[in-house]
């Protein structure tokens, strides 16, 4: 068997492209996904049981099917349910950033009722609003303990987001599986593809096992 | 009741109460936690609940500040109405500093931050000044050194010392002590203790919840006991713990070692000898 690496390297443009939009996507849903999960647990604690209900049934919606249904479902359903016509990767932005505020709303919420409630009594008692015991007190603590475990989802979106192509999405999942159906260089473009990714990956993986580290010692 | 009795006698009788409680019912579920508790607190005055654990000293004391609701009777601050639904609770906090047993202290921030944020975040004081205040109280009670630290680096006596720092930060009317040393290491108990009686000599009203009777028999002006929720006795320190009426109060001093000692003591509060925890109610 004959290895031709030209269908690579006459590609690098293209495959450097997609790494980047991996990049791009990754960071753009953990951006949109941070804040959304926080309003989230806070709509899960809120003392409104109507509001808990419809926060809870949305995060277990989203925990309990597949990324790849959200996404086709965002692509597919929403123009023809509700006429909604996006681009594709406002799409697959839009289907990250729900699952991931889903699955960070459960972190966040964790986080928070983690907070023994003698610090809540403690903000209380000099007189503070509930709210700014939560910004002041509980939220920087919370934030701290799970900050390890947001390390995590990080890079299992950073994997994630190779399902976005499916719906057409220049990421490197994509560019690769095209470059591969021109080519047919089945074995040199998957090994590309599984360098790039992990060489992207590996670093980021390495940071999240320091947070976890660094973070453990402050307890 | 032997409280009409020497009520004239009391510090700042003259004057309305600064905290006073009346009939305060708490119930947790079918519990009752606290069964009708009547007393007052006067200006300049350091009231001292004693009694079991679980009597309920620590939860009437989070009554005080609505830190819990009570379900029935009412504690009226500085004459105003707790459950009046016109109070600002909030604003009432500001004006009760609170101790808590195990400290509290806000591990994410700085001690001189954990001193400042409430007049930072609760009054709207500029940084700086708030900062200046913070590290006022730090000095007054010795550990302005430590003004850069984490808590988690400092003793537990520290610790709660930077917990009354933090009470006084918001120049309370009146300061509430919840065990204050009783999750404390027995050497860190008297720099602790010594920091409460020199702010009772300065004229602080206060309520302490406390099983220091040493602490409760030299400094207290009016003492206070509890039993499963209710109050059974009250009176001034020498008729407590030399001449008590009820029976119960006997038997939960002598429990302490307590065998109606008369009140000569006179030595620094630091250097008192380390008196055996109160043993549980069985």
């Amino acid at each position: 068997m004959t290895l031709d690496w030209s269908s690579v390297w006459d590609n690098r443009d293209r495959l450097l492209a997609g790494a980047g939009m991996t990049v791009v996507l990754t960071a753009a849903t953990m951006a949109l996904a941070l804040p959304g999960g926080l309003l989230l647990a806070f709509l899960r604690l809120s003392p409104y049981r109507a509001v808990r209900g419809a926060a809870t049934s949305f995060v277990e919606f989203f925990r309990a099917t597949p990324l790849i249904l959200q996404i086709y479902w965002v692509f597919y359903v929403m123009p023809a349910a509700f006429d909604v016509r996006l681009s594709e990767f406002a799409t697959a932005l839009l289907g990250l950033s729900l699952n991931v505020s889903a699955f960070n709303s459960e972190t966040f919420r964790a986080g928070i009722l983690s907070i023994r409630a003698g610090q809540w009594n403690a903000g209380l008692a000099l007189g503070m609003t509930k709210l700014q015991v939560m910004r002041e007190i509980v939220l920087p603590q919370a934030v701290m303990r799970v900050l390890p475990a947001l390390a995590s989802t990080w890079v299992s979106l950073f994997k994630d987001t190779s399902l976005v192509s499916i719906i057409a999405v220049a990421d490197l999942s994509y560019v690769a599986l095209k470059i591969r159906s021109e080519t047919y260089r089945i074995l040199e473009v998957l090994t590309a593809m599984a360098v790039l990714y992990c060489v992207m990956g590996y670093p980021q993986a390495k940071l999240a096992d320091w947070v976890h580290r660094k973070l453990k010692v402050a307890e | 009741m032997t409280a009409g009795l020497t009520a004239s006698a009391r510090i700042g009788a003259a004057t309305a109460p600064m905290l006073a409680f009346d009939s305060v019912v708490k119930r947790y579920g079918a519990t009752e936690a606290l069964s009708g508790i009547t007393f007052q607190v006067n200006r300049g005055e350091v009231v001292c609940l004693i009694g079991p654990s679980g009597s309920g000293k620590s939860t009437l004391l989070r009554c005080a500040n609505a830190l819990e609701t009570i379900e029935g009777g009412r504690v009226v601050f500085d004459g105003i109405d707790l459950q009046d639904k016109q109070s600002d609770v909030r604003k009432l906090r500001q004006r009760m500093g609170m101790v808590f047993q195990n400290f509290e202290l806000f591990p994410h921030l700085t001690v001189l931050r954990n001193v400042a944020i409430g007049p930072l975040t609760v009054l709207g004081m500029a940084r700086g000044a708030a900062e200046t205040r913070a590290a006022e109280l730090l000095r007054k009670v010795g550990l302005v050194e430590k003004a850069g630290q984490h808590p988690a680096a400092l003793s537990g006596g520290q610790q709660q010392r930077v917990a009354i720092a933090r009470a006084l930060a918001m120049q309370p009317d009146v300061m509430l002590f919840d065990e204050p040393t009783s999750a404390l290491d027995p050497e860190t108990v008297g720099e602790v203790l010594s920091v409460m009686k020199a702010l009772a000599d300065e004229g602080m009203t206060m309520v302490v919840v406390t099983h220091e009777m040493d602490f409760a028999k030299r400094v207290a002006d009016w003492i206070v006991v509890f039993d499963r929720g209710r109050v059974i006795e009250q009176g001034p320190p020498r008729q407590i713990f030399e001449q008590p009426t009820v029976p119960r109060t006997r038997e939960f001093l002598s429990h302490l070692g307590w065998h109606g000692e008369a009140l000569t003591g006179t030595g620094p509060l630091v250097d008192r000898p380390v008196r055996e925890q109160e043993r549980s109610p069985s």
